[in-house]
């Protein structure tokens, strides 16, 4: 697992969006975007960054605590150590009280031509 | 332990946080963690720690079956998986045949994704030179020094190298993309035909493999509290999923290379790709977290 210097999450709400803060939780850690732009309401962009300096075990997104929030594409750009910066893309997913969503994607294996 | 309550237990940490509606009292603190560490619960007959819930006036569902509850415990949160999703990795529509190799994190194996299809909905193992005759494909990988075994399926070739101390592919990725580009450029078939008109129905390959399970794999992974599931069937490729003792474990590689593929290819040789969909890191407490 790589240490993680920064990441930067762009989430594309659907019809149901929400109005709560949006959250992450880094190792178990619920914790607030940076630098947060735009909203989670429904179809709007929301754009937020977090510096993390530490190694990742687990990342994911958290659902509202009350309704649903429904979730058409997130995008998350990833700064590692001693890794190229990567982007990584998720599809549709919807989130609840009772739900979170895993957003952790190991740098890629690099792929050559041969 | 004043005002703290478990959040959760992860990654062998104890995390302690505010309780918002559960005060602890009078309790000696050895007897708090030794209970966390007996399995978390709260035994109402037990003589501390004593729980004390500032209550609020519900109204009950008449009929409704009233759901479980852990006061001070707040609901653990379901981690949902969605796969990434992956972009072309080949311009369209080219004419030239083009080849990516992307050696497994391991080293010993090294995927070759190529922008023509080789055997369309199926897969087909390879495991030596003489299982090749007749293929042209894997009759000219074979003929590559390091190759041990061949794996076709669909869009890819999976090579397994024989030297496993080497981790450097490119010289041998190399000379695998030049074989398979020459192969596919002849135009000729590139399975023999009598594989292709062997190839079992998937009701055969469901009721082989999942006979495997149940007498074979299970049986002997239950010694370590795991447990294998067979997931889905596509034309002879199976995918499975590892759980109980096995998710996570740090032997799991080895358990689904040398245990599970052997006793699958054993029992029903005409299987072909053997996908593994376990998530190793997911859980409270994995290995490979």
């Amino acid at each position: 697992m790589p240490k993680v210097n920064t990441f930067k999450v762009k989430v594309q709400t659907g019809e149901q969006g929400m109005s709560e803060p949006v959250y992450f939780n880094f190792n178990n850690h619920k914790m607030e975007f940076k630098n947060v732009s735009g909203s989670a309401e429904s179809g709007k962009i929301f754009e937020g960054d977090f510096e993390v300096n530490s190694f990742a075990h687990s990342l994911t997104l958290v659902g509202p605590e009350s309704g649903k929030w429904e979730i058409e594409r997130i995008s998350i750009e990833y700064d590692c150590e001693n890794e190229k910066p990567y982007t990584i893309q998720f599809g549709a997913v919807t989130l609840d009280k009772a739900t979170e969503v895993n957003i952790w994607q190991d740098p890629p294996i690099p792929a050559f031509d041969v | 332990m004043g005002d703290f309550g478990i959040y959760n237990i992860k990654n062998n940490a104890l995390v302690l946080y505010p309780l918002r509606q559960t005060t602890w009292i009078g309790d000696n603190p050895l007897n708090f963690i030794k209970k966390i560490f007996t399995g978390m619960k709260r035994d109402a007959e037990s003589e501390s720690p004593v729980v004390v819930e500032e209550q609020q006036p519900v109204e009950e569902e008449a009929g409704a079956p009233e759901p479980e509850t852990n006061p001070g415990f707040p609901d653990v949160r379901r981690v949902l998986q969605i796969p990434a999703i992956s972009e072309s990795i080949f311009p369209e529509n080219s004419p030239a045949v083009l080849i990516k190799a992307k050696p497994s994190p391991t080293g010993d194996q090294c995927l070759f994704t190529v922008n023509r299809p080789l055997m369309n909905g199926n897969s087909w193992y390879f495991p030596d030179f003489e299982s090749a005759a007749g293929s042209p494909l894997a009759e000219a990988l074979f003929c590559l020094e390091d190759v041990e075994t061949v794996l076709v399926c669909e869009y890819t070739v999976t090579i397994t190298r024989k030297d496993k101390t080497l981790f450097d592919w490119v010289p041998l990725a190399k000379e695998v993309g030049t074989a398979i580009r020459g192969v596919v450029q002849a135009g000729e078939a590139l399975i023999s035909e009598k594989i292709i008109a062997e190839l079992p129905s998937e009701e055969e390959i469901r009721e082989g493999i999942q006979k495997v399970i149940d007498t074979e794999v299970n049986p002997g992974v239950a010694g370590h509290g795991g447990n294998v599931t067979l997931m889905a069937v596509k034309g002879n490729s199976v995918t499975i999923k590892m759980g109980g003792g096995c998710q996570g474990c740090s032997a799991a590689d080895l358990t689904l290379k040398q245990g599970i593929h052997t006793s699958f290819r054993t029992a029903v040789p005409k299987v072909g790709a053997i996908f593994d969909e376990t998530d190793h890191t997911a859980g409270l407490n994995p290995f490979f977290s």
